[in-house]
């Protein structure tokens, strides 16, 4: 039987499935829920999915719609203008050539799980966009010689002091019609104390923003007070850019190589954005003409490659070296000029970028954790498709960039998932028996063998658990090698020859195979921890420090990462455990406090100048800095930290102390 | 002259030396060899090179990973600096030469940097153009020393596309030139599709392709040998 290649995104699962095979087997063959209520009689239309079109590099697909069965009666009833392009029922499209296969949101049965809940801030309220409430003398036949606009302008002048301001055209426009419903009392809105940017009638108390982070995997949006401060909405999605490339390089290459390319990302991820604001503000007054009309600001962050994407610059020459980004400070752009659905004359302020990979998203983390405010050494590892650091006190900061590739995030590796229900994320290994435990997410308690748990893979922090747990239970070795005589069944050879360890027995899973973490996995994961570990050290050779007071875990996963487990592979140096600390999304953090405090935005175009960028990549000590970091927890520096804690917890392996 | 029995004892501990990422032993073990009268050759080939080929082999069978391999190179290099100014000039009956470089954009060179060493070891005549090397510079360098094999290196997709014009440009100037490309982003469909004559996967593949080019040379080298005498 013929065979063909299936990839479907966003969860990144791919396989090859027999001709003829519908996407739906094809999806289910492959571990991908796709909502199905009528059990594939074409009646619920809710199993919608999207061919991509075209040639994709990195993945070395020719995807297109030919490669299907033809569109049948019963699709074409389901199947609305709406929906877009390339729109077909996974119960019903048969699989005859290759395909890249979209699944949206409202297509998954197992939803992503939000991994960036708003958390707690401290700061001032002192935001950029604030509302000013007047009241004008109606007008008459005696002061015929004031306009409109100018008697707002001496209103806030004469009331609060505000000077020289200008006024919105657009607002400009409306002016008139506001100032007359109301009566001569109005509501306005001015940003940085410069620009009108809104006018309302009557009497206004609420006032929202928006602080947006935008990862190379999800984005969020934290819906935000600005009179009380507080988030009352954070809606997330995964972001709509996957299909063109998961990672950030494969993104601009399809930029590179698609006409259109950059048109094609940049709609997808403003139109995303547009939905994430209408998720936002479902709950509050929708009165204007666009659904998030209410909100008034916008801060938002991401890494350079996304930033240019979102701004529509082209991004190839932040793609290779030397990595020059078009823009680095910061920017104010009119909300209308990039097609954002918010008030239209609000401003979008977009944080400056550090320097060629390390962008706005790591500017939002030095702001959030403030490094040059503390006397402690703290390095600060921002954990996503790309690793970030930070090391440094009030001195001096050092930021660099490592290519960790995706096996944190699940990606590259054998079983490995994104976030979602079904996939393993908690492990412990038996030091003894060598059987392991798991939590798998969606369900609270440990697997038992009484009901079928139904796990579907590993997600990125389970990885990281199941490798430091292998470790600890001497089924790897420091080199990352598997020990084979061990006398269990769960170490063995993989149909390819090669060494794996089973995590979980086939009829524990949903996806009828027995999940594996392969010494590829392992290898996968050393390259990526090494990569860290080698960018911190060069750091602290550069600023001449030999030992880190603190350790902060960031980014969208960081806080699901287990510390011990991080500090037992080695993915930083040796740290107390108690002085590693998970942020969450620190990025976002930063987001939301310049949303929130204007100062927050001097302060990071300021500090954004100030961090010295370095290059690990091309530092002649690199090589052998990451070739000696690869080991677990490294080759030749000491752990006296970790040592001791793996020694109260009985485990046997040796460490250096 | 060492006894047939000496020989291979000088020879295993080279070999053991290298698989064991041992520099001291390397450094002892060609030092004897030396003192011994072995020849230079034979000391690199059936010791250094032999165990070289065990390491990949180990590198291949996912055993070994990058920190190992790049400790083998360091003991084998430490037993090469020895040996080397011993060596008689090597006639392989075959005009070995290679142009190699990471693409332009591009500035990661660990991969390209062990497959340099393998082709160094095998005696090949090595032109390294580093890393970040500009497109057009492949074709001058190739052009300038007629060099028989071109080696191309990339790891982001980003800069793998350059690999591309090389290789046409490279085939237009010259139909015959062999060419082999490597690197994370790229496959075997890859280099199919841009008629690329080798593919090296990884620095896995990579060091294979390298040692099968050594043994099919070490192969001729001893027909050679054979023949004359």
């Amino acid at each position: 039987m013929k065979k063909h290649k299936v990839i479907f995104q966003p969860s990144g699962r791919r396989g090859e499935v027999e001709d003829g095979k519908t996407l739906l087997e094809a999806a289910q063959a492959l571990g991908v829920d796709i909502e199905g209520l009528c059990g594939s009689k074409k009646v619920c239309g809710k199993c919608k999915v999207r061919i991509e079109e075209g040639y994709f590099e990195k993945d070395n697909i020719e995807s297109g719609m030919y490669h299907l069965s033809l569109i049948t009666e019963a699709e074409k009833k389901h199947i609305k203008p709406d929906d877009g392009p390339g729109i077909r029922l996974a119960c019903t499209a048969e699989v005859h050539g290759d395909v890249k296969v979209f699944v949206p949101e409202r297509s998954r049965a197992g939803k992503q799980v939000v991994r960036k809940a708003a958390k707690e801030l401290y700061i001032a309220l002192d935001p950029a966009v604030k509302k000013y409430n007047i009241e004008l003398v109606p007008p008459t036949l005696h002061d015929m010689t004031t306009g409109d606009n100018e008697r707002i302008l001496k209103c806030l002048e004469d009331n609060y002091g505000l000077k020289n301001l200008t006024i919105d055209y657009f607002v400009l426009k409306e002016l008139q019609d506001v100032l007359r419903k109301g009566e001569w009392t109005a509501t306005v809105t001015v940003w940085m104390d410069s620009d009108i940017i809104k006018v309302e009638p009557g009497f206004v108390e609420t006032c929202y923003g928006l602080a947006v982070d935008i990862g190379t995997t999800t984005c969020v949006g934290y819906l935000t007070d600005l009179i009380t401060g507080k988030v009352v909405n954070t809606e997330s999605m995964m972001n709509p850019q996957v299909p063109y490339g998961e990672d950030v390089m494969s993104r601009i290459t399809y930029a590179m190589t698609n006409p259109a390319g950059l048109e094609t990302m940049q709609k997808a991820i403003i139109d995303g954005l547009n939905e994430i604001i209408e998720r936002a503000v479902s709950e509050i007054i929708k009165d204007g003409p666009n659904p998030g009309f209410s909100i008034d600001d916008l801060t938002i962050v991401f890494n350079t490659a996304m930033h240019h994407i979102f701004l529509g610059f082209d991004p190839v020459y932040i793609g290779r070296s030397p990595f020059i980004p078009a823009v680095q400070n910061s920017m104010n752009v009119k909300a209308r000029d990039i097609g954002l659905k918010i008030n239209p004359s609000a401003y979008i302020h977009v944080l400056p970028i550090e320097a060629g990979f390390v962008g706005a998203d790591n500017v939002g983390v030095l702001i959030a954790e403030e490094q040059y405010n503390q006397d402690e050494m703290v390095l600060v590892i921002d954990i996503g498709t790309n690793g970030e650091l930070l090391l440094g006190n009030r001195n001096k900061v050092c930021s660099t960039s490592c290519a960790t590739g995706p096996a944190f995030e699940g990606a590259q590796i054998k079983f490995g998932m994104r976030a979602a229900p079904g996939a393993i994320e908690v492990v412990q290994i038996d030091p003894d028996t060598r059987e392991p435990r798991y939590k798998v997410i969606g369900k609270a308690d440990w697997h038992s063998h009484l009901e079928k748990i139904n796990a579907k893979g590993i997600c990125g922090s389970g990885i990281i658990e199941v490798v430091a747990e292998m470790f600890k239970a001497g089924i790897i070795d420091k080199s990352g090698k598997f020990v084979m005589d061990l006398n269990t069944p769960r170490v063995r050879k993989g149909a390819d020859g090669k060494p794996e360890y089973v995590l979980a027995w086939a009829e524990e899973t949903s996806i009828g195979t027995d999940i594996t973490v392969t010494q590829g996995d392992v290898r996968a994961l050393q390259l990526a921890k090494g990569a860290l570990y080698a960018g911190a050290k060069l750091m602290m050779k550069r600023l001449d420090v030999s030992a880190i007071d603190r350790v902060v875990l960031a980014g969208a996963f960081g806080s699901h990462i287990s510390r011990e487990a991080s500090l037992t592979l080695g993915m930083f140096p040796d740290c107390p455990i108690d002085k590693v600390y998970a942020v969450g999304n620190a990025a976002g953090d930063g987001a939301r406090m310049a949303l929130l405090n204007k100062d927050k935005r001097i302060e990071a175009d300021y500090r954004a100048r100030w961090v010295e960028f370095i290059e690990i990549a091309t530092d002649p000590a690199f090589e052998k800095e990451f070739m000696q970091a690869m080991h677990i927890p490294h080759m030749k520096d000491k752990f006296p930290n970790l040592k001791e804690l793996l020694s109260k917890s009985g485990c046997k392996v040796e460490i250096k102390g | 002259m060492a006894t047939d029995e000496k020989r291979q004892e000088i020879l295993d501990k080279l070999r053991n030396a290298v698989i064991q990422y041992d520099e001291d032993t390397a450094k002892e073990g060609a030092q004897e060899a030396l003192d011994n009268g072995l020849e230079g050759n034979d000391a690199i080939f059936n010791g250094l090179v032999s165990g070289m080929e065990e390491v990949g082999r180990l590198f291949e069978s996912q055993e070994y990973f990058v920190p190992e391999l790049l400790m083998c190179a360091d003991a084998l290099y430490a037993g090469l600096d020895i040996l080397k100014p011993h060596v008689k000039k090597m006639d392989l009956g075959v005009r070995g030469s290679v142009v190699i470089g990471t693409v332009e954009g591009d500035v990661h060179d660990i991969g390209k940097n062990i497959v340099k060493m393998m082709f160094d070891v095998a005696g090949f005549t090595v032109y390294d153009l580093g890393r970040d090397v500009p497109l057009d510079k492949f074709v001058e360098e190739q052009i300038k020393t007629d060099s028989d094999l071109v080696c191309l290196s990339a790891m982001m997709t980003t800069t793998m596309v350059g690999m591309k014009k090389v290789i046409d440009n490279l085939k237009a100037k010259n139909p015959n030139i062999k060419i082999m490309i490597g690197g994370a982003p790229v496959s075997q469909d890859i280099a199919d599709k841009w008629g690329a004559d080798g593919y090296a996967k990884d620095a896995n593949n990579a060091l294979k392709d390298a040692i099968n080019m050594i043994s099919s040379l070490k192969k001729m080298k001893e027909e050679a040998e054979s023949k004359g005498g």
